[in-house]
């Protein structure tokens, strides 16, 4: 038996495969480049000229864009990123007790209590402290993100860079650059600052139990964990499929969900040859003047977004889907 | 003489009492249209940059009925309760409104001590001014405008919800359903009930007020602290969701003493601002909800004894 989960995030979207003992039998890791339904299908293309016949008994979608996703997938479950990752740690460890993850324009953090999530926080409105970040410094310096890790390990100092705005960040970040501070030395203080960030923004006032588990894109950063162990004394974990844990958790969601359905809703890996489309449309119908975003399959509206009244996604019968 | 009243700000607690009493005294009165897009638009459009954005939205309010009327109501808010103070921003509302909105009709905008009904009755006779000499005719409909909203209440009590839950904050942010993008429907249709500030007296309010080390000077500060606070030490819901503006001052102080007092109770805020994609607001309320259900499911579990 197997199950399939996608997470639809800003940065990445990533598929998953696994069975019912928690192997994971494929990921895949593709950049969104904001065009979540090309990624979605370019993802069910690869499955399909690899797994062609696989049967899957559930799929579940998360992330920012689990919606549309699970629209066009046609999903037995579409859940938060909180929730998802949260089970999928809990799946590999029944011990963590906190969570920290940080993605490409979101950060949390979640602790829980007796295998149930008991408290989280996720940034605010700005994406300082996140993925996007680093990803932008990494251009600015043209060091390729893979390798931001290795040279903030190098390092042998850290020099002091404002971490609480991406803006003030980026001018100070400069500065020390025209005083001559090498790349390793900036690097690790950029780590340094966002680590300082998160603990003091996201991680404000909630306290972070032992064992601790780092997930999400930035987890790969070497750099990182460092910067997150040296400021909290202990030693914190990046788990095997630190990038896909919100995945396996959507697929392990939706494994669940089937259990009580009795079958799932995907439609197959053919999906890879339909042809899908989104049109957007300002309704005139109210002053709210939504924009409205249809999701078309083979020239038929499959899916529909925005509209606050319910009036074009109800007609498509998909509203269940939108609030779960 | 047509008056318009902008629907922004503290019009959603104080409405009846002010198209009433314009009513009674023979203005006729244009009351704008709920927030939409074209409103928020006028809004960031006109005001500062740095204003939170339940002022910005008034401004859009202005705006948008500014040319249909002979004088607009900027309510220049000054006190609400004795001894309290609500956010400056009030105080100074008619100067902002007429630094950055052009071409504006005549306005009132006499000072509102609303504190005692002297008081109020004071602003009643200079507002009524513009529109009537007739000193009986404004006692009259004062009074009768005072009956109608004392009789007039507003918040919100859902009932019968397995999973129950408070929600605070300023009551423009609670009300204004554009902005916070129909809060109370998306909880009602995830199965949660929600209570808000009005059904909880002001007795049981101050019991957790008065243990602060001085007594707070902003209205909603105290009205959301004693709230929040009370309704989680006496468990009276699951879970506390606070509506805030980005950028209130007033706010970073409240969240930051309700949680200190509340400890490890579910606690969400969630920051308002321009933004109308509904993602993120979406993806919160649902994880707050998730975790809510889990721990309820989970405490049922553990026996109470041992």
């Amino acid at each position: 038996m197997n199950y399939l989960g996608i997470d639809v995030g800003s940065v990445s979207t990533d598929l998953i495969i696994i069975d019912d003992n928690m192997k994971v039998i494929e990921k895949l890791y593709l950049k969104t480049k904001g065009k979540p339904i090309n990624a979605v299908q370019q993802g069910l293309k690869i499955l399909k000229n690899k797994y062609d016949g696989i049967e899957i008994k559930a799929a579940g979608t998360t992330g920012s864009g689990r919606n549309i996703a699970s629209t066009l997938i046609g999903a037995d479950a579409v859940k938060n990123e909180i929730t998802a990752h949260a089970i999928a740690a809990l799946q590999f460890d029944k011990n963590v007790r906190t969570i920290i993850e940080i993605g490409g324009q979101d950060s949390k953090i979640i602790t829980m209590k007796n295998g149930v999530v008991s408290d989280f926080a996720m940034n605010t409105v700005c994406a300082a402290g996140t993925g996007s970040f680093l990803d932008r410094q990494a251009e600015r310096l043209c060091i390729p993100i893979e390798e931001f890790g290795d040279y903030a390990l190098k390092a042998t100092n850290s020099i002091r860079i404002a971490g609480r705005c991406a803006v003030f960040a980026e001018s100070d970040m400069i500065h020390k650059q025209q005083l001559g501070y090498n790349e390793s030395e900036i690097i690790k203080g950029l780590c340094d600052a966002l680590v300082r960030n998160y603990l003091t923004n996201v991680g404000k006032g909630k306290e972070i139990v032992q064992k601790v588990f780092f997930q999400g894109g930035v987890a790969a950063n070497k750099g990182m964990k460092a910067a997150f162990e040296n400021a909290l004394g202990f030693e914190i974990v990046v788990p095997e499929h630190y990038n896909m844990m919100g995945a396996i958790g959507a697929a392990l969601i939706a494994k669940s969900a089937v259990k009580k359905s009795g079958s799932t809703k995907f439609k197959g890996f053919d999906l890879a040859n339909s042809l899908f489309e989104s049109k957007s449309f300002e309704c005139e119908g109210c002053s709210n003047k939504c924009e409205v975003v249809r999701i078309i399959e083979n020239e038929a509206a499959i899916g529909c977004f925005g509209d606050r009244c319910g009036k074009y996604s109800n007609a498509l019968q998909v509203s269940e889907n939108l609030l779960v | 003489m047509k008056i318009g009243i902008p629907k922004g700000l503290l019009y959603y607690k104080y409405h009846v009492f002010l198209e009433t009493y314009f009513k009674e005294i023979g203005a006729e009165i244009v009351v704008s249209p709920d927030t939409n897009k074209e409103i928020l638009d006028l809004g960031v459009k006109y005001c500062v940059d740095e204003a939170c954005l339940p002022i910005k939205i008034f401004h859009g309010h202005v705006a948008k009925i500014k040319d249909e009327v002979d004088i607009i109501l900027i309510p220049r808010v000054m006190q609400l309760k004795e001894k309290e103070y609500i956010c400056p921003k009030f105080c100074g509302l008619p100067e902002m409104v007429f630094n950055s909105i052009p071409n504006m009709p005549k306005a009132i905008t006499n000072p509102i001590y609303a504190n005692n009904n002297t008081k109020l009755y004071k602003w009643a006779i200079d507002a009524g001014k513009y529109i009537t000499d007739d000193i009986n005719l404004i006692f009259n409909s004062f009074n009768r405008a005072l009956i109608k909203q004392s009789a007039h209440k507003t918040g919100i009590r859902n009932e019968n919800f397995e999973i129950n839950i408070a929600l605070s904050g300023h009551p423009y942010n609670i009300y204004e359903n554009f902005t916070n993008m129909n809060i109370v429907e998306k909880l009602n249709k995830s199965g949660v009930g929600v209570i808000t500030e009005e059904y909880l007296s002001d007795d049981l309010k101050n019991i957790n007020v008065k243990k602060l080390y001085k007594k707070p000077f902003w209205t909603f500060l105290r009205e959301n602290y004693g709230f929040t606070t009370y309704e989680a030490l006496e468990k009276k819901v699951d879970g506390i969701i606070y509506l805030s503006s980005f950028a209130c001052g007033i706010d970073s102080v409240v969240t930051e003493l309700i949680k200190d007092e509340i400890g490890d109770f579910p606690f969400l805020i969630l920051k308002i601002d321009e933004q109308t994609g509904e993602a993120g607001l979406d993806t919160r309320i649902e994880a707050f909800v998730d975790m809510l259900e889990r721990r309820q499911e989970n405490e049922s579990d553990i026996p109470s004894h041992g």
